[in-house]
């Protein structure tokens, strides 16, 4: 096993599907820093045969998190974590979040939620990424 | 990978078979695409070895047609034959003869038969070769016969209760072999088992065979993210008739109810808790459970 397959633990009998537990575990792998922007994913083939698992299922989670813009393809090298931008001010950054915004308050609207509901959401998350860092 | 559109390695329509006046293929069908791995559940006596048995022609179905390698099920020829393996439910082989001689003689008859795969498969699984078949316990028979259904690299890979009879190792060691081999996505496999949570690891597909005819078929994570089990709770109780739209079954206690849905929608939860006013939760379900609820008759 490669270093970076050891991070990752598979309960195939879950109910959640295989892909998704990947995503999940990369998603939060990048989020915690353990997998840095500079470190390369283990190959396909390599993380398959690691956790066991059908080469498509780790294909199709590594395909996800591309298209979502967690990870990026290195020709002919692999895939790594993106660098988060964080360039730009603060205003220039509040204004990437602003579509996002958007549409979680759309939701909430039509989910009958409160104001104070919709704020006790964004800061239970919050909350949580922030353990997850420490 | 999965993207590509791929060809359609095992075709199967409206294939029928009756044993005397009990019919127990009442209709399947069944298109497997070039690298799919497929799981083929079903309940005990559903008609999986029947089926398995039409599709490589060691039964004759009555009606309907199935085609392997865009051959003829029925009628296949040498060449289609040299690109399929099979392993049977039951293994039957020369009693009298050696482990390694049974292997040269099934060797005998594949120009490409890969022998050093055979011998490192053979190291894998500890299989004893200068025992005689007869001496052979029933698990060490069925890694004796998926030795046989390997050795010539098969592009098609046909298992009946592949390792029913393994231990846990072996049962491990042979998954391992069958994601090797079937990891590039050009192999084709399908086995049936009763065991779900091999499935979980290997298959990229799941078939369910259910009164004659494929009840379910779709990709594996597919079925995961659709098949859920809602539990529905609201201030006043629910109807004692309350059905959940589109379920497979509800059970109603009180002003509980917790239901299984085959294919859950933001909409439909939208619909629930907005006509009853309820906090429902949706639960994921492992294949077993997926298993057990569309099997379910009540």
């Amino acid at each position: 096993m490669t270093d970076a397959s050891l991070e990752f633990e598979i309960q195939p009998s879950s109910g959640v599907p295989i892909y998704r537990q990947i995503m999940d575990q990369v998603r939060a792998l990048a989020a915690s820093q353990r997998l840095r922007s500079d470190e390369l994913l283990p190959s396909i083939r390599q993380l398959a045969a690691d956790l066991e698992v059908n080469m498509m299922t780790v294909s199709k989670a590594y395909a996800r998190l591309e298209a979502e813009g967690v990870l990026e393809r290195v020709r002919g090298t692999g895939m790594r974590v993106r660098a988060t931008k964080a360039a730009g001010t603060a205003a220039e950054r509040q204004k990437e979040l602003q579509p996002l915004a958007e549409a979680m308050v759309t939701r909430a609207l039509q989910l009958n939620l409160s104001e104070k509901q919709i704020l006790s959401i964004v800061r239970t998350v919050l909350l949580e990424r922030q353990a997850w860092l420490k | 990978m999965a993207e590509i559109i791929a060809e359609i390695i095992i075709d199967v329509e409206h294939l029928t078979k009756n044993y005397g006046a009990n019919p127990v293929l009442k209709g399947v069908n069944l298109k497997i695409p070039q690298g799919a791995v497929v799981g083929l559940m079903g309940m005990n006596g559903s008609g999986k070895s029947t089926l398995i048995k039409c599709l490589l022609g060691l039964l004759h179905g009555d009606g309907g047609r199935a085609t392997v390698l865009g051959c003829d099920s029925q009628n296949l020829s040498p060449a289609a034959k040299g690109r399929l393996g099979y392993v049977p439910q039951v293994v039957y082989l020369y009693a009298w003869m050696k482990v390694r001689h049974v292997i040269a003689y099934t060797a005998s008859f594949y120009p490409n038969w890969d022998h050093a795969w055979t011998s490192e498969l053979a190291a894998r699984w500890r299989v004893p070769l200068d025992a005689r078949v007869q001496t052979l316990s029933t698990g060490q028979l069925q890694t004796v016969a998926i030795v046989l259904a390997l050795g010539h690299r098969p592009e098609v890979l046909v298992l009946d209760e592949p390792v029913a009879s393994l231990d846990p190792v072996a049962r491990r060691d042979f998954l391992k072999s069958l994601l090797e081999m079937t990891g590039q996505g050009s192999r084709t496999a399908l086995f049936s088992t009763h065991i779900s949570s091999d499935l979980e690891r290997v298959a990229t597909h799941v078939a369910i065979l259910s009164d004659g005819r494929i009840a379910y078929f779709s990709e594996l994570d597919e079925l995961k993210d659709r098949v859920k089990r809602l539990r529905l709770r609201r201030s006043a109780a629910f109807p004692a008739d309350f059905a959940v739209p589109g379920s497979l079954r509800t059970k109603v206690e009180g002003s509980s109810a917790l239901a299984a849905v085959a294919h859950v929608t933001p909409e439909l939860l939208d619909e629930l808790r907005q006509r009853w006013q309820a906090d429902v939760r949706v639960e994921d379900l492992n294949l077993e459970e997926i298993f057990v609820e569309l099997n379910s008759h009540d």
